[in-house]
C-alpha cells in the first residue's frame, strides 16, 4: 500500500517543501530509502525502526520503500524522520488517516518520542504558503510553529500521539502493544520522564534544556562605567551610524566593560528585520520552546577560541554562524589579537558584502551577515604603549608589527578608534556618576532615526559614497577644511567618504541638518591612523 | 707642516693606516708614536721591518700584513669612500674641530656626510637617552632640542631610535642643525626608520659622522665607544631620561672625564624609567635640568624668549588663523606635558566631540602632535608660543 505525506526541510533560510512517499509491499524485509543520501539514509533507517517498535507498534517484516521527493533537492536536518514514520504505519495498514489533511515534522528519538528540530519557523512558512495550513510539530517547537501567521501548529509528543491525530476521529488505529518500559535517563540537560501504562498515555515530555543562549551575559548599563569619556562619545557615533569601531587599550582599561554595555544601547529592530533575525535564529537552533519574535537587536560576543566554521557556518548541517546571528546587530570581538588569523579573515566577506556565501560537499547556501563589527586590542604586547608616564617595553617596530598582525585583515574596514588608558581608582571614585544607558539609548536611537529618514531607511554606514556626499551637504569653508585633512591623512576617495560617513553622524547626534566644520573636525579625530608614519615613531 | 706634497702624502698615509681593519684609535696611535708618522710607518711595513716592533705594539698579524700591503690596497679601501661620497676628516686638516681634544683615545679619522664646518661650530649641545622613552621623556627632549636649536646651537646625538631619534627631529623642526654619530660605518648608518632623518639632516646643514670605515658593521663595542665622539663635539651633555644601564650614561660618564658639564633630567623617585638619571645626579658632579629656563641660564646663554618665539612665526598664509579659546586651552595643558584625550576631557569639562575637534584643528596647525593616542607639542608650541601656564617661581619661562 501506498502512503503520501508531506514534510518539509531547510534550504539555506528558507524551508523547501518534501513529498514522502511510503510503499509496503510484499517481499525480502528491509526499508529502503531513495532520495538521501548516504549517511543519513541508514540513520533514518534505524530511528525509525526502533520508534516504531517502541513506541508500541510492528515493524513490517516486508519491503518498504520510501521516496523522499523531489530527489535532488539536498535534505539536511532530520524533520523529515516523523513523516516516515507515520507513513510506514499508515501503508502498513497500522494506522488509516481520518482527520483533515496535516503535514508533519520532527525528529524521531529511538523510544518514540518527538525531538524539537532547528528551522521550524522557515520551514512552517513555506508549508502555510503551499497551502497546508496544519502541521504537527514537536511540542517544543509549537511556540515557534505558531509564530507564522496562517499556520495551526499541533503540538505533538511522541509517534503515538501523531498516530491519534493523523487517524483523527474517523479513522482507524491499531491498538498499540504495551510499552516497553524504558530506563530512565537523567542527565545534565535531558529530562525525559516516561510514564507508561497505555498508549493513550500523554507522556509528558520536557524539551531538553540547554538550549544556546544570545551569547551576551547580563548586560552592564552605562553608567557603571565611569571615566573613558572619550570611548563612550566614540562609542554613540558609531552606533549612530552603524560603524566599525576598535577600542585601544591596556588590560583592566575598560574595555571589555564598555562593549558589554552595547546591548543596552542599541536600538530595536524594526517589523522586517525582527523577521530575519528570528528566522536565522530559528535555522540555528536557538529558537526555544518560549519562542518569539525577537526585537533585541542582536549582540554576538564569540571567545577568541571559536573556530572558523563557528564563526562563519557551516559544518555538517550548514548552520549559520556568529556572522549570521549578529545580522543587523554587533559582532563583538574581544582581545582581537588572540583570534585566529584565518577567522578574522574570513570576516572581510560579512563586512564587505553584508552576506557570508558557504560551499561544503552537502550543498551551497548564502545567508546574511550584515553586521556592525566592534572589536578590543590590547596596544602591544606589554599594553603600555602610548601611555604617558609609564615606558612601553616593546619597541616601536615592535609596536607596529603588533598592530598589523593583530587588525591587519579588519584594518581596512574599522572606521573609527579610540584608546582607553586605565584610570586609578582614586580618580574614579572621585568622578561623578556618567549618565545611565537608558539616557544615552534615547539619544542614539534619535539621532538614527534622523539618518535612517534621510537616507531612505539605511544607516550612514550602510550608503554609497555619492550619497553621502549628498547626505553631508558641506559648505565652502568645511570642504576646504576636508581637502586640507585629506591632504594631510592623504586620504583616499574611500578615507574621504568614511570620513564624511563618521561626520554625518557626528552631526546627526549633534542635531545637525549638515555636517559643519566642528561635526568634520571630531570625526576627523576618531580616524584610525593607519600608516604610523615611521619618522614620527622615531621622534 | 713641511710642504703641501709631503703633507699631502702624510695625509693619505694617514688615511691609508687608519682604514687598516683591525687598527683602530688605539694601535693607530701607537703605530704613529712608534714609527714618527703614518707614512713611516707604512714605508716599515713595506719593508719587512714591522714584525717585531708591531708584535710589542700589539698589532695582530692580519693587521701587520694589511699595513704591508700599504698604499695601493688602501686605494681599494678608498674607493668605499667615493662611492658613498663621504668626506674624511683628520687631526692634520685645519677643520679638525678643537672640542675632540679631550677625547680619549682620539679617533684618527672622521669619516662624514654633509658639511663638515658644523663639527665646528660655536655652540654644540649633545642630547641622548633611553631607546625606549616614555611620552613625558620624549616631550622633554623635543623641549629642550627646540630651545638649545633656537638658540644656535647644534644638537648631537646618537641616531638611535627613541630620546636620539626625538632630539634629531626637533633640531631640525626649529630650523637648526643637527649632528648625529653612528656606532657604524655608512654603509649602515643606524635605524631604518631614519633613513629620512639622515636626509633630512643633511639637507638642514648638518652632518652625520662615524669614526668607523664604511664597510664596518656596528657590533658589540662601538656603540659606547661612539660615545666618547658624541659627547666630545659637544660643549655639554643633557641627559633625558635613562634607565639603570642605558648607554646614554656612558655618554655622560665620557663628558665629565672630558671635563665638559653634564646636565640630567631627573625623573621621579624609584621610577625605574629614570633611575639612571638620578643614580648620575647622586654620584656625579651633573647637574639636574630643573627647567628648559634654568638649563639655559646654567648654559650661560641669554633668554630672549619673545625674539626666538618670533622666529616661529607662521608662515604668512596661515596668519590669518587664530587659536581659539577652546585650542588655546588645549594648546596651554599639552604645553606642559602630554595628555590623552581623555585627560584634556576631564580636565576642561567640554564634551569630547568638542575636544577632538579642537585637537584636530590643532594637528593641522602643526601644534600637537598625535603618538599611540596621546598628544604632545609640536612645532611652535615646543617653543613656547602660545602662553603656558605661569610658574610658580618668579622666574618665567
Amino acid at each position: 500500500m501506498l502512503a503520501t505525506l508531506v514534510t518539509a526541510v531547510i534550504d539555506g533560510l528558507a524551508g523547501a517543501l518534501v513529498r514522502v512517499e511510503v510503499d509496503v509491499a510484499p517481499g525480502l524485509p528491509g526499508c529502503h530509502i531513495v532520495g538521501l543520501p548516504d549517511a543519513a539514509l541508514s540513520e533514518a533507517r534505524e530511528r525509525v525502526r526502533a520508534a516504531i517498535r517502541n513506541a508500541g507498534y510492528q515493524y513490517p517484516a516486508s519491503r518498504i520503500t520510501v521516496n523522499l521527493a523531489p530527489a535532488d533537492r539536498p535534505k539536511r536536518g532530520a524533520a523529515y524522520d516523523l513523516a516516515i514514520a507515520v507513513g510506514i504505519l499508515v501503508a502498513s495498514g497500522q494506522l488509516r488517516a481520518g482527520g483533515e489533511a496535516i503535514a508533519l515534522l520532527g525528529e524521531v528519538s529511538l523510544d518514540g518520542s518527538l525531538l524539537p528540530v532547528p528551522g521550524i519557523l522557515p520551514m512552517v512558512a513555506t508549508l502555510v504558503r503551499a497551502g497546508y495550513g496544519r502541521i504537527g510539530v514537536p511540542r517544543p517547537n509549537a511556540a515557534e510553529a505558531g509564530l507564522v501567521t496562517g499556520a495551526t501548529a499541533i503540538p505533538l509528543s511522541g509517534l503515538d500521539d501523531a498516530a491519534r491525530v493523523v487517524a483523527g476521529s474517523r479513522g482507524r488505529r491499531a491498538r498499540a502493544a504495551h510499552l516497553q518500559v524504558p530506563v530512565r535517563v537523567s542527565g545534565p540537560d535531558r529530562q525525559q520522564v516516561i510514564e507508561t501504562a497505555g498508549p493513550d498515555a500523554d507522556g509528558a515530555r520536557r524539551a531538553p534544556a540547554g538550549v544556546a543562549l544570545d551569547g551576551a551575559s547580563d548586560p552592564v548599563d552605562l553608567s557603571e562605567v565611569r571615566g573613558q569619556p572619550a570611548a563612550r562619545w566614540a562609542l554613540e557615533v558609531a552606533l549612530v551610524g552603524g560603524h566599525n569601531l576598535l577600542l585601544v587599550g591596556p588590560p583592566g582599561a575598560g574595555k571589555t566593560l564598555l562593549a558589554r554595555a552595547i546591548p543596552g544601547l542599541l536600538p530595536p529592530l524594526d517589523e522586517g528585520e525582527a523577521i530575519e533575525s528570528t528566522v536565522i535564529a530559528s535555522v540555528a537552533g536557538l529558537l526555544g520552546p518560549e519562542a518569539r519574535l525577537r526585537r533585541e537587536r542582536p549582540f554576538r560576543s564569540p571567545h577568541h577560541t571559536c573556530s572558523y566554521a563557528a564563526m562563519v557556518g557551516g559544518g555538517p548541517r550548514l548552520a549559520p554562524g556568529e556572522v549570521s546571528l549578529a545580522h543587523r546587530g554587533v559582532l563583538f570581538l574581544d582581545e582581537l589579537g588572540e583570534f585566529d588569523r584565518f577567522v578574522l579573515d574570513a570576516l572581510r566577506q560579512p563586512v564587505e558584502e553584508g552576506r557570508i556565501a558557504l560551499a561544503r560537499a552537502s550543498g551551497q547556501v548564502v545567508y546574511p551577515a550584515r553586521i556592525q563589527l566592534v572589536a578590543a586590542m590590547n596596544p602591544c604586547r606589554c599594553g603600555f604603549s602610548g601611555d604617558p608616564e609609564r615606558a612601553c617595553r616593546c619597541s616601536p617596530s615592535e609596536v607596529l608589527r603588533y598592530q598589523r598582525r593583530v587588525s591587519g585583515p579588519l584594518l581596512d574596514r574599522l572606521d573609527l578608534r579610540v584608546e582607553l588608558r586605565r584610570v586609578p581608582s582614586e580618580e574614579l571614585l572621585a568622578m561623578d556618576d556618567p549618565e545611565p544607558s537608558a539616557v544615552v539609548a534615547a539619544r542614539i536611537v534619535n539621532a538614527r532615526a534622523r539618518s535612517l529618514l534621510r537616507n531612505g531607511g539605511r544607516t550612514n554606514a550602510e550608503i554609497s559614497g555619492a550619497a553621502i556626499v549628498r547626505a553631508a551637504g558641506l559648505d565652502r569653508q568645511t570642504r576646504s577644511r576636508l581637502a586640507e585633512i585629506a591632504e594631510a591623512a592623504t586620504l583616499s576617495a574611500r578615507g574621504v567618504h568614511r570620513l564624511l560617513r563618521v561626520a554625518r553622524s557626528v552631526a546627526d547626534l549633534n542635531g545637525e541638518p549638515v555636517v559643519d566644520e566642528p561635526a568634520l573636525l571630531a570625526a576627523a579625530s576618531l580616524r584610525d591612523p593607519r600608516e604610523a608614519d615611521p619618522s614620527a615613531l622615531a621622534a | 707642516m713641511i710642504g703641501d706634497e709631503s703633507a699631502a702624502a702624510e695625509r693619505a698615509a694617514w688615511l691609508a693606516l687608519a682604514a687598516v681593519p683591525g687598527i683602530g684609535a688605539v694601535l693607530f696611535a701607537r703605530l704613529v708614536g712608534a714609527f714618527g708618522s703614518a707614512r713611516a710607518s707604512l714605508e716599515a711595513a713595506a719593508a719587512g721591518q714591522l714584525g717585531g716592533t708591531g708584535r710589542e705594539l700589539g698589532i695582530p698579524a692580519p693587521a701587520r700584513r694589511a699595513i704591508a700591503e700599504g698604499l695601493e690596497a688602501a686605494a681599494t679601501r678608498a674607493g668605499a669612500l667615493a662611492e658613498l661620497g663621504l668626506w674624511t676628516l683628520t687631526p692634520l686638516d685645519a677643520a679638525w674641530p678643537g672640542r675632540l681634544a679631550v677625547v680619549a683615545e682620539l679617533p684618527p679619522v672622521l669619516y662624514g656626510w654633509g658639511d663638515p664646518n658644523v663639527l665646528s661650530a660655536p655652540r654644540a649641545i649633545a642630547i641622548v637617552g633611553t631607546r625606549r622613552p616614555t611620552l613625558v621623556g620624549r616631550a622633554l627632549t623635543s623641549r629642550i632640542a627646540t630651545a638649545v636649536a633656537l638658540r644656535e646651537a647644534v644638537v648631537v646625538s646618537g641616531l638611535a631610535i627613541g630620546i636620539d631619534g626625538a632630539a634629531h627631529a626637533a633640531c631640525l623642526a626649529a630650523g637648526g642643525r643637527t649632528v648625529a654619530v653612528i656606532g657604524a660605518g655608512h654603509r649602515s648608518p643606524g635605524p631604518t626608520a631614519h633613513r629620512d632623518l639622515v636626509r633630512r639632516a643633511i639637507d638642514g646643514g648638518g652632518a652625520v659622522v662615524s669614526e668607523l670605515h664604511p664597510d664596518l658593521p656596528a657590533s658589540r663595542g662601538t656603540f659606547p665607544r661612539r660615545n666618547r665622539i658624541i659627547s666630545g663635539l659637544a660643549d655639554a651633555t643633557v641627559i633625558v631620561e635613562a634607565p639603570r644601564r642605558s648607554g646614554a650614561l656612558i655618554t655622560g660618564s665620557h663628558a665629565l672625564e672630558q671635563g665638559r658639564p653634564l646636565f640630567v633630567a631627573p625623573g621621579r623617585p624609584e621610577d625605574p624609567a629614570t633611575a639612571g638619571c638620578l643614580d648620575l645626579l647622586a654620584e656625579s658632579d651633573a647637574r639636574p635640568v630643573a627647567s628648559i629656563a634654568h638649563l639655559i641660564d646654567d648654559l650661560g646663554w641669554e633668554r630672549q624668549d619673545s625674539v626666538l618665539r618670533a622666529r616661529l612665526e607662521p608662515p604668512e598664509e596661515e596668519r590669518g588663523w587664530l587659536p581659539g579659546s577652546v585650542e588655546q586651552e588645549l594648546a596651554r595643558i599639552v604645553a606642559a606635558g602630554p595628555a590623552t584625550l581623555d585627560a584634556l576631557v576631564t580636565r576642561t569639562g567640554l564634551p569630547p566631540g568638542t575636544v577632538a575637534g579642537a585637537l584636530t584643528l590643532l594637528q593641522l596647525r602643526g601644534w600637537v602632535r598625535p603618538m599611540h593616542g596621546t598628544y604632545l607639542a609640536a612645532g611652535p608650541l615646543l617653543a613656547g608660543r602660545v602662553g603656558r601656564a605661569a610658574p610658580s617661581r618668579p622666574r618665567s619661562a
